[in-house]
């Protein structure tokens, strides 16, 4: 295919709109995994970007910037992934809004009042559950309890 | 500024006002109440009509193939689309699956712009990632329920704001710049041109390099130096006659010439990263007294 001044144009305008978006989902959001998603994205709106730059300038240099992108986000991947599973294990929460006390300096608090929120639409008609067929024998139950767990 | 015509910048402005009303719809409520299917309706009628006017902006030449003109347009819209349904949706579970959209409609985007490495490793990389997530979310999420916090957002009205004004101003200045780049003739210039100069500048290093090496005028160190420092970095490009060269060798003679510094750094991140996630998530003993001490900390 050839690339084109217009063509690095649509690649250019796709990767903002995918950058924004991220931006949109990391400021909006407050389930931390939603965040790292949404930080992810914006890694991918960058990494389309400098394809479309060395693909028109006829280098490797874009491409080598995103297999760099590539590995940092690996890295962001494996850290975020960590400091999730540290947090919930404090709090018992994915939620963001509980670690306000890491805020800056001289602002405010943001209280959330739990009760204005309206409980989940509860959807009409029978549960059903799929009926699963015990198998093989069970195993025995653990006499003392977890004692791993932090909570 | 005057190369982007007012009806281009009123039609740009009225996308970027459909897009932002429509997201905001979309998202959570602040307050976390429970919005109406009408706002659900309008939200992505909204969007849907956004991302149908930003598609207006995309020019693909008539030089172009049909084929690749198709499946250009199918990837670009499948990343704008999902990408908005990721950042909506209420469930992280739906989030991550339209991630993974996002993520194969770039690779495929890489794909049509001669990235094939890259289109592959990206798929890999984050096929991994998402089921790590995947196992998160499953860990982690609530049992009964979509959780509070996934029913409310962080100030949606201002972040809408933010972003989609973040969008115009990235927007106008690529369109207002599409002129710079044509030639006085109005004709796009050829792609390949810095890349020739390139290849012609490598082929006179390298055969300078070696007659020095033989007749030993130069140091040997500054040689090396140059051979392996010289500009590397031009696409293979498809020469009549001959076979086009090989995607994956190019690639890796550049990163492991010009930008081998880039890979000591990156396998040096990798190694830290490692490290840093097992020293973050590796269980520590409870830190309340009361709990009691398990058998595993030591009284020395």
């Amino acid at each position: 295919m050839p690339f084109s001044a217009e063509m690095l144009l649509n690649y250019l305008i796709i990767g903002a709109v995918l950058m924004v978006l991220g931006m949109l989902g990391f400021l909006s959001r407050r389930n931390m995994i939603v965040m790292f998603l949404s930080a992810e994205m914006m890694l991918q709106g960058t990494a389309l970007t400098l394809v479309g730059f060395g693909r028109f300038h006829g280098n490797w240099t874009g491409q080598i910037f995103t297999i760099v992108i590539l590995t940092v986000a690996a890295c962001e991947a494996s850290i975020a992934l960590a400091l999730i599973l540290i947090l919930f294990n404090r709090k018992s929460s994915l939620d963001v809004s509980l670690w306000q006390e890491l805020r800056e300096p001289g602002r405010s608090a943001i209280v959330d009042q739990a009760s204005d929120a309206e409980p989940e639409p509860i959807i009409r008609g029978i549960e059903t559950y799929p009926h699963l067929v015990p198998a093989g024998v069970e195993p025995p139950h653990p006499t003392e309890s977890w004692t791993e767990r932090r909570d | 500024m005057d190369t982007l015509s007012t009806a281009d910048l009123v039609k740009l402005f009225l996308t970027i006002v459909f897009g932002a009303t429509g997201t905001y719809l979309l998202l959570p409520h602040s307050l976390g109440k429970v919005k109406p299917k009408l706002a659900h309706f309008v939200g992505l009628v909204l969007v849907a009509v956004a991302v149908i006017a930003i598609s207006g902006f995309w020019k693909v030449g008539k030089e172009v193939e049909l084929v690749s003109r198709l499946f250009f347009y199918l990837f670009a819209f499948m990343a704008v689309g999902c990408a908005i349904l990721t950042i909506t949706s209420r469930d992280p579970v739906h989030s991550a699956l339209w991630f993974a959209a996002v993520v194969l409609a770039t690779s495929g985007l890489f794909l049509l712009s001669g990235a094939q490495f890259l289109a592959a490793g990206t798929v890999i990389v984050y096929a991994g990632a998402i089921i790590v997530t995947f196992l998160f979310v499953i860990m982690l999420a609530q049992k009964e329920g979509r959780a509070l916090y996934d029913r409310m957002a962080r100030a949606p009205f201002f972040a809408t704001l933010s972003s989609f004004l973040l969008l115009l101003g990235l927007i106008v200045p690529l369109l207002g710049m599409r002129p710079l780049v044509l030639d006085q003739d109005g004709k796009p210039p050829q792609a390949s041109l810095t890349g020739n100069a390139m290849v012609s500048m490598a082929d006179r290093l390298d055969t300078t390099g070696r007659a020095d090496l033989v007749k030993g005028t130069m140091p040997n160190h500054k040689i090396v130096l140059e051979r392996v420092m010289g500009p590397r970095s031009t696409l293979p490009e498809r020469t009549p006659g001959k076979a086009k060269p090989a995607h994956v060798a190019s690639l890796g003679a550049v990163l492991f010439t010009d930008h081998l510094l880039t890979i000591e750094l990156a396998g040096s991140l990798l190694f830290v990263a490692l490290i840093g996630a097992l020293a973050i998530a590796t269980p520590k003993p409870p830190i309340r007294p009361t709990v009691g001490t398990p058998s595993t900390t030591t009284t020395a």
